[in-house]
């Protein structure tokens, strides 16, 4: 049993798997996009507030044991209620992983496989997805927990590495297209925090759920300083992001890179590094829809399933004509997905719960 | 034989994806591509464009076992866009044109004074082109300049176009203008963009014959007093106002502009003698610490404070110098101080008044004089940059001269 168990930090790690991911892609560019010069002050403020609704999803499951998301919809609704949540958080998990992956496949085609089919560079990530999740149950976390702080640490010398072509008056005009726009329109940016959605199916797997609590606090301030990271070196460093649309900004920074003419072209590691993020994220997404997927049907094993999952992240994946329409979800029906499910969903389940809880002890206690 | 299935399926697999991933393989194999070190864009014939490749072929070794410079191939094609031009130059050569070896792009002036957006933007989007190649902007058509480009140092070309732009941090004669900064700058709202001002030394300048030492820092590329195998030069800035050409810099300004911009580590000045109205004297100067910019946006005409700090020793020396004393190395910082000042000054009214760009960027430190980005659009920086007014303060510690102090 303990094997199926997580620990704290192999949990941090999982929750900010969602956004290095994302930021890889295009995040930090629609982030720019939306506020502007006031980028940086709206992510302070988001961050703030992600990490309040990250309190107060651990304060609402603790009143749950180690219950996930949909057992507590169970409690409040019944089967047809658990079947219905779940079957959303699986189609989230799915449809969001599978068309990142298709955005990341396209540019990775675009940068190094011009002439190789996508279909086949998205197998060759699928084929990782099931031999992962073929092996133990920590075994892509295990990994994860590798490949997070390399990321991280990618992204720290991408940082200090384009350090002195930085212009830090690009944060100014302080407030980017006003007051507005930075802090009520900019709460989509919410949207960053994809990660939290782990923090509904976490406590079951967790080897000490009592830290919980600090696996969300840690975790969510992680994601915020990396996102920070992320956004300056694009904000400081480009004028054009704001105006033009380029595939992984985060990979036009790193071609900026050189340390006199001996060490350049660093891009191409930064690739290497990003390509198992991915692999381990849909290891990990795939895996959770599997346990969601178990819990909804009651199989004995998710084995059977690994295949079937991986072959409909594949299917899905191959959905969107082109590019562009795949980034027309990830940009703009992903963050509505993320608002929609992780934050008000969710949010709404675990409210309700607990006051059908309180309410139940009130009539205990009354009789 | 559930054992025998599987590894059949993945041997099977393997085969596959050996082929799915072979045609990527071998489109990106060395001996299936052509890398140009550089394009030279002229204007063609009725609207189209002259784009010259420059190719390095293998270097030969002589018996002695030196090896020898190795040779230059040159191609030219006339087509209406630039990818038409790649791609017609793929099949006249029979490989594939890769670009991510190449490390300038030269525009002949005729072209930049008309615009070359589009071809930054095609360039740009182009993986391969790296964005720290070099743009320069020929006083000459391109294709003569990279004909008359001939390196006396380097035996191979690309390693002497990797360097050219090394000078820069300790002449200030030219900028390390990239295709990134200038993708950047075109789109940029606070500044605009700059090249490195190219030409040939072949034509003789007007004023040679002129020994005033000031002339040799009023000189730009195509007017130098340089003799040499090296057919082409590079000094001095060619301004840009969005996409097009609106001026050029003599080395002196490009040192104003560089010194500003904080990308040069020391240079040479020629100042006045104080005691010999009729004499020079030379100082290096490094600059002691960032160039502070100070941008008032009250009125529509910009009031633009800048202050710059120098370090210098004096480096000429003549068999009456006495430059070990305190008062005369004072009068010699202020001599130099007031010089500066009127050099930046010149140099700064010509970005604004003349070519009413804002290559230095300016814009970038009144931004923080507004709230929102609507506040700054609303001022319209990059066209009151033409009302501009400029303080400059300079101060130059000339610490001492080099090995001999007196004679």
């Amino acid at each position: 049993m303990t094997k199926s168990k997580i620990g704290t930090t192999e949990a941090i790690m999982l929750v900010l798997t969602i956004i290095i991911t994302h930021t890889i892609s295009s995040l930090p560019r629609e982030i720019l996009v939306s506020t502007k010069s006031a980028t940086i002050i709206n992510l302070i403020f988001v961050s703030i507030l992600a990490i309040l609704f990250s309190y107060l999803i651990v304060k609402l499951m603790k009143n749950f044991g180690g219950s996930d998301i949909i057992d507590i919809s169970e409690y409040l609704g019944g089967k047809v209620f658990k079947n219905i949540i779940g079957i959303i958080f699986i189609l989230y998990f799915l449809v969001s992983s599978s068309i990142l992956l298709r955005n990341f496949c396209e540019s990775l085609r675009i940068i190094h496989y011009p002439m190789t089919n996508i279909v086949f560079i998205l197998s060759l990530f699928i084929l990782a997805l099931c031999a992962a999740n073929r092996l133990d149950f920590n075994a892509s976390l295990k990994t994860n927990l590798l490949i997070v702080p390399l990321v991280l640490a990618s992204i720290v010398f991408l940082f200090f590495a384009n350090m002195n072509k930085f212009v830090p008056q690009r944060a100014f005009p302080i407030f980017g297209d006003g007051l507005f726009q930075t802090f009520i329109l900019g709460l989509g940016n919410l949207s960053a925090f994809g990660g939290i959605t782990f923090l509904y199916f976490l406590p079951p797997y967790l080897k000490e759920p009592e830290k919980m609590k600090k696996i969300a606090f840690v975790s969510i301030g992680l994601s915020a300083i990396y996102l920070i990271l992320c956004v300056s070196t694009l904000l400081f460093m480009f004028s054009f992001f704001i105006n033009t649309n380029e595939i992984t900004p985060l990979y036009n920074a790193t071609r900026y890179i050189e340390f006199g003419s001996f060490f350049q072209r660093l891009e191409s590691i930064f690739l290497l590094i990003w390509i198992l993020a991915f692999a381990c994220y849909i290891s990990i997404t795939s895996k959770f829809a599997m346990g969601i997927f178990k819990k909804l049907t009651n199989i004995e094993s998710k084995k059977p399933l690994i295949d079937i999952f991986g072959l409909l992240m594949l299917g899905i994946s191959l959905i969107p004509k082109n590019y562009a329409i795949s980034d027309k979800f990830e940009t703009e029906i992903y963050p509505h997905l993320v608002l929609g499910i992780t934050f008000a969903l969710g949010i709404c389940i675990l409210l309700l719960a607990n006051f059908m809880k309180r309410k139940q002890k009130l009539i205990a206690n009354s009789h | 034989m559930n054992k025998l299935m599987r590894n059949l399926f993945i041997f099977l697999l393997i085969i596959v994806f050996i082929m799915a991933f072979s045609s990527s393989y071998l489109s990106l194999s060395m001996d299936n591509l052509a890398y140009a070190l550089v394009i030279g864009i002229d204007k063609g014939k009725d609207n189209n464009l002259e784009v010259s490749f420059q190719f390095s072929t293998a270097s030969k070794s002589t018996e002695s076992g030196s090896t020898e410079k190795t040779p230059t191939v040159m191609d030219t094609v006339t087509a209406p866009s630039l990818s038409t031009a790649v791609n017609l130059m793929d099949s006249y050569m029979g490989k594939e044109l890769n670009l991510s070896h190449c490390k300038v792009i030269i525009f002949s002036e005729e072209l930049a004074e008309e615009g070359i957006s589009e071809e930054i933007y095609t360039l740009i989007n182009d993986t391969q082109i790296r964005p720290s190649a070099n743009i320069v902007v020929s006083k000459c058509d391109a294709k003569f300049y990279m004909e008359q480009t001939s390196p006396e140092l380097e035996n191979l070309i690309s390693k002497y176009y990797e360097i050219f732009t090394n000078s820069s941090k300790y002449t200030g004669f030219k900028p390390d203008a990239t295709i990134g900064d200038f993708f950047n700058s075109i789109i940029c709202k606070t500044c605009e963009p700059v090249a490195i001002l190219g030409g040939i030394s072949s034509e003789k300048p007007e004023n040679q014959g002129n020994n005033h030492i000031q002339e040799n820092y009023n000189v730009k590329s195509n007017q130098t007093p340089i003799e040499g195998e090296n057919g082409s030069e590079n000094i001095g800035i060619a301004a840009f106002k969005d996409d097009k050409l609106v001026g050029e810099l003599c080395a002196l300004e490009t040192t104003a502009y560089l010194a500003i911009r904080n990308e040069v580590n020391r240079f040479l000045v020629s100042i006045p003698d104080p005691d010999d109205s009729n004499s020079y004297i030379d100082i290096y100067l490094s600059p002691n610490g960032s160039t502070s910019v100070d941008v008032d946006t009250a009125t529509s005409s910009p009031y633009i404070k800048l202050k710059a700090k120098f370090v210098g020793r004096i480096y000429s020396m003549t068999n009456n110098s006495q430059y070990l004393s305190p008062e005369t190395l004072e009068t010699l910082s202020l001599t130099c101080n007031k010089y500066l000042e009127s050099v930046f000054s010149d140099y700064l009214y010509k970005t604004s008044k003349e070519f009413r760009s804002d290559i230095n960027g300016f814009g970038k430190y009144a931004l923080g004089n507004f709230f929102t980005s609507q506040d700054y659009d609303h001022y319209k920086w990059s066209d009151n940059y033409r009302n501009a007014f400029f303080q400059v303060d300079i101060d130059t510690s000339i610490k001492s001269s080099m090995l001999i102090t007196e004679t």
